[in-house]
């Protein structure tokens, strides 16, 4: 259910009937291949529609049950219910909670000057200083749009102001907001979770290294663009200034040090850790920083519950899609196919980046995961995968796919706050997002970059 | 009418979501202090039992995200794929709207059905007769949570309220677009709190630096 | 040939463990012995039902066939299963198979039928040990410590008669939770130790076998009483012979998994002594006074005249 984009074009009757033909061939083609085809041609063509995804996903598994399988229906009304019946699952809420205090709340504006005064005098000062107060952002919040959203809305302008082409920070931006899920917490990450019954508090240390190096790597990017460019800096603030700023964005930056300092001494469970930091930033919001006055809390909620709502009903139906799947040996079936033809680990590595690189062109993260990741999972395992690195891996690649069109979370965020064209952001953003590419390479083949810190913690 | 029920959907989401985040807290805080030992509070917090509090957390957030996701059919928040549908001409584009408007309709109107039938045989129904004083020799009492040991057919019924609920908001968006050919629509590029701290706060942030601000002859020595 | 009778198993852990091993043993038995008129579709690892949802599955007929762990019986509706949660109330396998393999074990199953469940046999787990980094040997020992329990009122009981503080915590985030220090220790099985890598964050396991785990073999009842006669008595004996084959691989299981973590060194081993294990007894008593009434006095009674149990 959508209205027009920015920036797309309309395609006249008679192109719209060519293209609608060449799906409906495709789509047919597909559904030849057995019950698996009629699965994915029927879910692909209600995602066509427009409908959103939970829907076609329930009508995709309703109408396969119905008329192909004797399951009692009565089961999936039980899924409805079971599939989110999970504490771990509820870290969602609790990060989406914490993270609308936070950008309500004047965080990331404190993070900004406290990245500013480190690093704004450097070539691309500005831009290093965004790199960094997303990275920073990140380690606070669980998504990746509400990253670029809190530090670009205040960053992007500064840029322009300070004589940055516009393109430049709207390409730094969109790309090093993708950090938001990569840095732990993350939203996607406890989903992955949830689908493989994998560990959280793990997967979030394995996210740390990974994290930081993106982190360097971008601000590499924008360094040396900068260079080339000749463009601004600031003037080296003093070490007074620097311990200003610092102390003004201590209460945001503590919130790190609750989320993984309370993980990992044991404090609480990572859900646990966020319920905490949604109370936390609430505190932080509304009586310290006072950005939030208090009759706006109920708003607060209320958007935070929407947003949760909406991704629990994701999660639920892409349950009963898994189970369906399961119910029909899908994931069995691919795990003996694979093994069958000695697709080795190189390979089917491979086959999964492009696999979830497809899926970025047209689904966010959680879906993506939800429906792929149990697919993928026991081969991965079967192949002698680590669970964390495959992990680190999906995220990584569901961060690429957050930056580019058709479908990215993150474009459309920084289309919103700069009033660019999707197709110029796009171009905006190709030198970063070339480096983040070559970064998933590296991630996908050389597992010790997520595994070395798990596994110094004792995982 | 409508109002009151567009209110009440609100207020029961913004509640569940706020209290099981201060149900949490308070169970992290018990567990932690009670392992402290500090005489008399120990034993006091000891005395407390808060086992029940994820399970009750667990069962609030089911029930936001059931009605939340009514919710969210009105405010227009649920993803769907656009690539197609938006590039297609006008009148295609409406028909497809209205389809994908009536599959969300079917869905939950099915999953309604069928959630109040698992409700009804997974011990509704034996609560009702045995209420009613009716004969319940054949009929199976339901199952009742680990924790709080509530019967889980009351937990259930989230399930086809929900979908009702949700069933009837597709209807409603859907003759409103045929009427108005609009859609409820979240911006999902637009978050709340950018407004307010947005663009004139990032002049200030700025500002702070203006004194600094770069000086462009002074740019091939660099600043350091 | 006509189509095979298919009875889907479904099971919520992995295929190597001993439940897991029974149950393929039981198909391997039943596809045998039936000469291929019965296929037993084993579902390991909560592949199709989660823990909290098999068992409606199996009242809807979804499956036919589970082994749900006797804990789970109570959210059910039948509360005197947790009979077998009592702390102390078996000292031995001797005591345990007086009542799982004797009349009350055979009356307790009995139980499940208004819901539309026949109850075939039990299968061992075994017998518990207290995992901590501290040594547990005496009551106090046991003051302010978080001990992680599966979801459970006479558990929860049974932990706060020694003055601990139980946590239920989902089973894929124990180790981590042990790790870090959310919760100090556990109660398990030592299989179930071992396989979780869980002597490797714990400092100490105490050998006090407090407590019992088992499963119970269940059949959706409409399914198993529309079996044709002579391929339900043959699937009984099968059950027979599988069950004890579980029982006797889940014993060399523990008794291994114990030898394994001793080996490891990463974690030592505390025995108590008899007067230590009689003060644990005595302490934890707490836990079926207060549970008695819930349960039922009755089947509590039984139980304690099959096993001749005596707190003091
Ligand atoms: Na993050
Ligand atoms: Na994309």
């Amino acid at each position: 259910m959508s209205t027009a984009v920015v920036g797309w074009e309309q395609f006249s009757k008679k192109k719209a009937a060519t293209w609608l033909l060449c799906i409906a061939v495709i789509l047919g083609a597909i559904a030849t291949l057995g019950s698996t085809g009629i699965v994915f041609a029927l879910l692909l063509a209600l995602m066509l529609t427009g409908m959103p995804i939970s829907i076609a996903l329930g009508l995709t598994v309703l109408t396969f049950l119905f008329f192909f399988s004797e399951v009692p229906t009565e089961a999936v009304a039980m899924k409805l219910f079971t599939g989110i019946e999970k504490f771990e699952i509820m870290a969602i809420p609790f990060f989406i909670l914490a993270g609308n205090f936070l950008t309500h709340g004047g965080v990331a504006k404190r993070m900004i000057n406290f990245a500013t005064s480190m690093v704004g005098h450097w070539h691309g000062g500005l831009a290093l200083a965004g790199v960094m107060a997303c990275a920073l952002f990140a380690a606070v919040s669980g998504s990746s749009p509400a990253t670029v959203v809190a530090i670009g809305s205040i960053m992007m302008p500064a840029m322009v102001r300070a004589g940055y082409p516009k393109r430049f920070g709207a390409g730094v931006i969109t790309t090093s907001g993708s950090l938001g899920i990569l840095i732990p917490p993350s939203i996607p990450m406890v989903v992955y979770c949830v689908a493989t019954n994998s560990s959280v508090g793990a997967l979030f240390m394995g996210g740390v290294i990974p994290g930081l190096m993106l982190a360097s790597l971008l601000g590499l990017v924008a360094w040396w663009r900068a260079k080339q460019g000749n463009l601004p800096r600031m003037k080296k603030a003093t070490w007074g200034e620097r311990a200003k700023a610092f102390r003004d964005s201590i209460w945001g930056l503590f919130l790190i040090v609750i989320v993984l300092g309370g993980i990992y001494s044991g404090l609480f469970t990572p859900t646990e850790a966020a319920a905490m930091s949604a109370v936390y930033a609430f505190v932080i919001a509304v009586f310290v920083y006072r950005d939030v006055p208090f009759k706006k809390v109920p708003k607060v909620l209320l958007d935070s519950a929407s947003m949760s709502a909406m991704l629990l009903y994701i999660i639920t139906n892409a349950v009963l899609f898994s189970f369906l799947m399961t119910h029909e040996n899908i994931p069995q079936l691919m795990a003996d196919w694979i093994l069958g033809h000695n697709l080795g680990v190189v390979s089917f590595l491979l086959v999964t980046n492009v696999l979830l690189l497809l899926a970025g062109n047209v689904m966010e993260p959680s879906s993506i995961i939800l429906i792929l990741a149990p697919i993928l999972y026991p081969v991965a395992m079967k192949l002698g995968i680590d669970p964390v690195h495959f992990g680190v891996l999906i995220t990584v690649n569901m961060e690429v796919g957050m930056c580019h069109p058709p479908v990215g979370l993150n474009l459309y965020v920084a289309s919103g706050i700069t009033k660019m064209g999707i197709s110029e952001l796009t171009v905006a953003v190709w030198p970063w997002l070339l480096a983040m590419l070559g970064f998933m390479l590296l991630v996908t083949y050389v597992p010790i970059v997520s595994l070395w810190l798990p596994r110094a913690l004792g995982y | 009418m409508m109002k009151y029920l567009d209110h009440l959907e609100e207020i029961i989401i913004t509640f569940l979501i706020g209290a099981a985040t201060v149900i949490i807290a308070l169970a992290v805080g018990h567990r932690y202090l009670s392992g402290l030992a500090i005489p008399g509070l120990q034993d006091w917090l000891l005395s407390i039992n808060m086992s029940w509090a994820q399970e009750l957390c667990i069962y609030m957030f089911v029930w936001m995200a059931k009605f939340g996701a009514a919710y969210g059919v009105r405010s227009g928040i649920h993803v769907g794929v656009d690539v197609l549908v938006t590039r297609l001409p006008d009148s295609w584009r409406k028909v497809t709207v209205i389809l994908a408007i009536l599959g969300g309709a079917l869905f939950t109107g099915l999953i309604g059905s069928l959630g109040a039938k698992f409700v009804w045989e997974n011990g509704m129904h034996y609560a009702v007769f045995n209420k009613l004083g009716m004969n319940v020799a054949d009929l199976i009492e339901g199952p009742t949570t680990p924790d709080l040991e509530w019967p889980t057919w009351i937990i259930y019924s989230a399930v086809p309220l929900g979908s009702y609920l949700m069933c009837f908001r597709f209807l409603q968006v859907g003759v409103a677009f045929l009427r108005t050919g609009e859609l409820p629509r979240h911006d999902h590029a637009h978050v709340d709190g950018i407004d307010e701290i947005g663009t004139l706060d990032s002049t200030e942030a700025l500002e702070e630096y203006e004194q600094h601000k770069f000086n462009n002859k002074e740019a091939q020595g660099g600043v350091k | 040939a006509p189509a095979p009778i298919v009875i889907k198993f479904s099971h919520v852990v992995a295929q190597h463990t001993p439940k897991g091993q029974a149950a393929d043993y039981f198909k391997k038995l039943a596809e045998e012995r039936t000469k291929g008129r019965v296929k037993v579709e084993v579902y390991p690892n909560s592949q199709l039902y989660k823990d909290k949802e098999e068992m409606e599955a199996l009242q809807l007929g979804a499956v036919q066939m589970l082994a749900p762990s006797l804990a789970k019986f109570a959210p059910l509706g039948v509360k005197e299963f947790e009979v077998f949660d009592l702390p102390f109330i078996f000292d031995n396998y001797q005591e345990l198979h007086k009542v799982t393999q004797g009349p009350v074990g055979a009356k307790l199953l009995k139980k499940l039928e208004p819901k539309g469940i026949l109850g075939l046999a039990y299968w061992d787990n075994g017998f518990k040990v207290m995992s901590a980094n501290k040594p547990l040997k005496s009551i106090t020992d046991f003051r302010g410590q978080k001990m992680r329990i599966q979801s459970s009122k006479v558990l929860d009981s049974e932990m706060r008669s020694v003055g601990s503080i139980p946590q239920v915590l989902a089973f894929s985030e124990v180790y981590q939770a042990l790790q870090t220090g959310v919760v100090d220790g556990t109660e398990n099985p030592p299989s179930n130790l071992y396989t979780q890598k869980m002597h490797e964050v714990q400092k100490y396991v105490t050998l006090s076998d407090h407590g019992y785990l088992g499963y119970a073999v269940i059949v959706n009842k409409k399914f198993w009483q529309g079996l044709p006669a002579d391929i339900r008595a043959t699937l009984e004996g099968c059950m027979k012979d599988a069950t004890k084959y579980a029982n006797e691989v889940a014993k060399k299981d523990n008794d291994e998994a114990l030898a394994a973590v001793k080996k490891s060194g990463r974690s030592q081993l505390v025995s108590l002594s008899p007067q230590e294990r009689a003060a644990w007894k005595k302490a934890m008593d707490k836990a079926h006074k207060d549970n008695m009434s819930r349960i039922g006095a009755d089947i509590v009674k039984e139980v304690y005249a099959a096993t001749g149990y005596n707190a003091n």
